[in-house]
């Protein structure tokens, strides 16, 4: 490559110019800040997993595999488990069918496609706390706005309260962070569609191509990478959500909603169980580690069939 | 450019549904705006209502002022009085965090982006693959070591702890996105610049920069809406001293004043709101190129 080459004989050029020390400074500050923040609490964390921690008399012992065996012998974590997938599931799915969609209406031509894409940004500029207080208000038992809506359209004469029932309020949080999440994957789908060549489709339309062949050989096969990347995006936040569900349900009704990570806040600061809590801090890592790499590795087959 | 283009057969039929897709677009980002934002300028006594009122027959700005001064206005006795003294305090909280952290973010970030876009180093791949694998952590399950380690710092219950755990986790993303940007500028300038004997900082400050603008607005404008949003770590580590904690509080009091509730969320979301409507090109350059790359 050409750059490369330039930056060889540029190299040998100036090679009095770089001392030595500079490319260690200008890291210093990240690498000290990320390791103290970062990968000693990680450390930690994992030792902790394998002590009991006692914070009355001050004692940290020393208990091998104890807290996971106990986890995984406990109803509750195979419970939030069971919660955690069919969380996920909806906050995979939906939010990357509605922001396919959604991109490919902001990708056509019609009047309004600029509001529409403006539109699109805002629900992922609101904090999850918001999101979690807007959907809050949607399902509320006496004002909700869906209750509200239902009723003014004739379709119910009394208010539901939804989140009494442990199904719908799995349902409503999980809808709620997959409100968020659409916007962001349309973010991603629509920037990637409006890369695509437009000769590709004349091409394939000389080529006699349907419709249905197009979408699928051109449109769909140049998104694949993208939609990987959402999928892995989605799925990491189907089992790291915690802010929106925490503020519609914190865990309940009984354990309805309880995610991993509720889980996890309740062992650590409700229950101050910290050995008991850094172990389910390291099964919710290494749950959402596993999907990643899984993911990773589909990113690079795919590429390698399309690069 | 369309992507379906001409496959149906009359155009009214593909306009009708393109019409009947963005009002659904409309619908799903706007109905719960909307809802916010009329509850918002409502009278509690009004929130009950059945059918809702679609269009507040009375719009009033008393939530908005009881969130401002701190007081409560209609009826009193909300219960809620004394916590919403606390919402102007944690907004400008929100600020000043938010704003250091984008700078501190820039500034850390910016210098070990460049050491890695322009110099080979030891370890340097190590260390770059190192920054890069943190960002799949689950920040969530650092927080007790974190805590601990924050209270030696002195920091627990302070601005400072939630700036310095923003930027930290912040930056793995910046590091990925301004390295990128810095690979593929001038790079071949900056060295001509080199050559004619600028100082590193000089052909940075002069080349570098000016060109990797785009980059730096994406990245800062990305740690702005991290840092406005964070709930978890401000949740743990303060006393709701920032915006999204104080939320959760006001949520959790036993008769909350939801109308008053409805004008602070408005109030708190308008910073990364307004941001993320100005730089809207920049932010979705930023967000896919992060996303995609990292």
């Amino acid at each position: 490559m050409a750059t490369a080459e330039l930056s060889k004989s540029a190299a040998q050029a100036r090679k009095h110019w770089d001392r030595k020390w500079i490319p260690y400074v200008l890291l210093a500050p990240a690498l000290i800040t990320i390791f103290v923040i970062i990968l000693s609490p990680l450390v930690t964390t994992i030792a902790y997993s394998f002590s009991n921690i006692d914070l009355i008399r001050d004692r940290t012992t020393f208990i091998g595999l104890d807290n996971y065996i106990e986890l995984f012998s406990s109803r509750l974590f195979w419970k939030a488990l069971e919660v955690n997938l069919k969380f996920a599931a909806i906050v995979v799915t939906v939010p990357t069918l509605i922001g396919l969609c959604f991109a490919l209406l902001l990708v056509e031509n019609f009047i309004g496609r600029s509001i529409g894409r403006t539109l699109l940004i805002l629900p992922w500029a609101l904090p999850w706390i918001v999101v979690g207080l807007l959907w809050n208000w949607l399902v509320n038992a006496q004002f909700g706005a869906l209750n509200g809506l239902l009723y003014t359209l004739g379709l119910i004469d009394k208010y539901i309260p939804f989140m009494a029932d442990e199904d719908l309020a799995l349902v409503f949080t999980a809808l709620a962070s997959a409100w968020r999440q659409t916007s962001f994957s349309a973010i991603l789908l629509l920037a990637a569609l409006q890369t695509i060549p437009e000769d590709l489709y004349d091409a394939a339309k000389v080529d006699g191509a349907g419709m249905r062949a197009r979408f699928r050989f051109i449109t769909f096969a140049w998104l694949r990478p993208t939609l990987t990347i959402v999928l892995l995006y989605n799925v990491v936040l189907g089992f790291l959500q915690f802010d929106a569900v925490w503020i519609m349900t914190q865990g309940g009704p009984g354990d309805a909603t309880m995610l991993i990570s509720v889980l996890l806040y309740r062992y650590t600061f409700i229950n101050f169980d910290l050995g008991m809590g850094a172990a389910v801090s390291n099964v919710l890592g290494l749950i959402t580690m596993g999907v990643g790499l899984i993911f990773v590795r589909l990113i690079y087959r795919s590429q390698g069939t399309y690069a | 450019m369309s992507v379906i283009r001409g496959g149906l057969h009359s155009g009214i039929v593909r306009k009708i549904a393109t019409y009947l897709a963005f009002c659904c677009l409309l619908f799903w980002v706007g109905f719960p705006v909307y809802y916010m934002l009329i509850t918002s300028i409502m009278h509690p006594h009004e929130l009950g209502a059945k059918p809702p009122h679609w269009i507040p027959p009375e719009p009033t700005a008393d939530n908005y002022r009881e969130v401002i001064i701190g007081k409560s206005g209609e009826g009193g006795g909300y219960g809620s009085t004394t916590e919403f003294t606390r919402m102007m305090p944690a907004l400008l909280n929100s600020t000043f965090v938010s704003v250091t952290v984008v700078l501190l973010n820039l500034l850390i970030g910016g210098m070990a982006a460049y050491a890695f876009s322009r110099f080979s180093f030891r370890l340097s791949r190590a260390a770059y693959f190192g920054i890069l694998m943190t960002r799949v952590l689950p920040a969530l399950s650092l927080i007790v070591p974190l805590f601990v380690i924050l209270r030696k710092l002195k920091l627990v219950n302070t601005l400072g702890a939630l700036i310095l755990t923003y930027t930290i986790f912040i930056l793995p993303l910046t590091i990925w996105i301004l390295r990128e940007y810095f690979d593929t500028l001038a790079r071949d300038i900056e060295e001509m610049a080199l050559i004619d004997g600028a100082t590193r900082w000089q052909a940075f400050r002069m080349v570098v920069a000016p060109l990797a603008v785009p980059g730096i607005i994406a990245v800062g404008v990305m740690s702005f809406m991290e840092a406005w949003s964070e709930f978890f770590f401000a949740l743990t580590l303060t006393n709701s001293l920032t915006y999204p904690p104080l939320l959760m509080s006001f949520r959790n009091l036993h008769q909350v004043n939801w109308n008053a509730l409805a004008a602070a969320t408005t109030l708190g979301v308008l910073p990364p709101v307004i941001v993320a409507f100005v730089f809207q090109r920049y932010l979705v350059r930023g967000l896919s190129e992060g996303a995609v790359k990292g």
